[in-house]
């Protein structure tokens, strides 16, 4: 289940695109919102930046907060290690979802059994 | 010979196909158009940006290409009305031939050649990429949040840049009216106000509209059109960039026989 981000936006227009169209918040109050949450993760130099431009981290921090920004969100995150190939285990992952754990409802990793040992802070 | 009638027959029956799914992505478009709920503030973003892409950056090219183009035109213009004597027609030529023909058409294959193969290209790529499933799956609908904003942006462009263009080569016709027949700021535009009909300026701004829905309408749909193959990208831009020729070119007809019924 592949989501990518929208190449020809920047970050911040790719995670606040879902409030703005669905909420139809203004836009300065979206930009505003986005770099809030972007500052948690402490990458807000990002925010102009486009997918092409990004590392595995940031990527994976974009599209996790992409998905946090839907309304009473559950979300799914389909094989991680493949957004993030170089990380060793789920510290990465856990400590992620931990910085934005108010902004949604549930969240569920899906992921090849052969990777089981790799989980070791989240249950799987 | 029956191998040629079957191959007639196809391409008729896929021509038509064509057509008929051009219309009706036309209808379902021109619904959303007159539907307040498709403008979200994404949607306003993006139609902001479009009409910067479209019709402001363009802006030192085609003013350029106006002043040269146009001075051009209207001094062969100007050259024949004098050699055959047509001097009382003046006006009605000049309104007749910039305003209704001249300037619709260079807008429209300036815009043609510069939006409307990027806006292929930039479909065929997120349809590639499977960035439009990423929107489906944030029940972000297409249509509002790309398409549309798109095709309001090539509607807005090509009326206001082929007003430009009408502006511009009426002004360097002040410039030959005075070299050639030695006519005053005042009289030219006398001249001018004179001729100048409703009915073309009404049929020139309906030809613009038209001519700018639909060179960023049949873009996207063919940009649609790709498979998941990066090498479908070109073939779908192609594609794309031909109809565009055929529709620009229909249109056209199409408008002379309204003018001239």
């Amino acid at each position: 289940m592949d989501a990518p981000l929208i190449s020809n936006l920047d970050v911040w227009i790719n995670i606040s695109l879902i409030k703005q169209y669905h909420e139809n918040l203004p836009e300065d109050k979206a930009e505003l919102l986005v770099l809030q949450y972007l500052s948690r993760f402490s990458v807000e130099h990002i925010a102009k930046k486009r997918n092409p431009a990004l590392l595995n981290k940031e990527r994976f921090y974009a599209m996790l907060l992409r998905a946090a920004m839907v309304i009473d969100s559950i979300i799914v995150i389909d094989r991680p290690f493949k957004i993030i190939p170089d990380i060793p285990d789920d510290q990465f992952i856990y400590d992620s979802l931990k910085i934005i754990d108010d902004s949604f409802k549930e969240c569920h990793i899906f992921d090849y059994a052969w990777f089981k040992d790799r989980y070791r802070m989240i249950h799987v | 010979m029956t191998d040629l009638i079957e191959s007639i027959g196809k391409t008729s029956v896929n021509a038509t196909k064509s057509f008929r799914d051009t219309l009706s992505f036309a209808t379902a478009i021109i619904l959303k158009m007159f539907n307040k709920n498709s403008y979200s503030s994404a949607t306003r973003m993006v139609l902001i940006s479009q009409i910067y892409f479209t019709s402001v950056q363009v802006l030192p090219l085609f003013i350029g290409i106006s002043i040269i183009f146009g001075s051009l035109l209207i001094g062969i213009v100007f050259h024949i009305i004098k050699t055959l004597g047509l001097d009382e027609y003046l006006g009605r030529i000049l309104m007749g031939l910039v305003v209704t023909e001249l300037s619709p058409f260079v807008t429209v294959l300036l815009i043609a050649l510069r939006s409307s193969s990027a806006i292929n290209a930039e479909i065929a790529v997120m349809k590639v990429n499977k960035e439009l499933d990423t929107l489906n799956k944030f029940n972000i609908d297409v249509l509002d949040y790309l398409f549309l904003p798109r095709i309001i942006s090539g509607v807005i462009s090509v009326a206001l840049l082929s007003f430009l263009f009408s502006i511009l080569a009426l002004t360097s016709g002040l410039l030959f009216s005075k070299l050639l027949f030695g006519m005053s700021l005042d009289t030219y535009s006398n001249v001018l106000l004179n001729s100048a009909n409703f009915y073309d300026i009404v049929i020139s701004l309906i030809k613009c509209c038209t001519f700018g829905f639909f060179i960023t309408l049949i873009p996207i749909r063919f940009g649609l059109h790709a498979s998941k193959d990066l090498t479908s990208i070109p073939i779908a831009v192609l594609n794309g960039m031909i109809d565009v020729f055929i529709a620009i070119v229909l249109i056209e007809v199409l408008s002379l026989i309204l003018i001239f019924i």
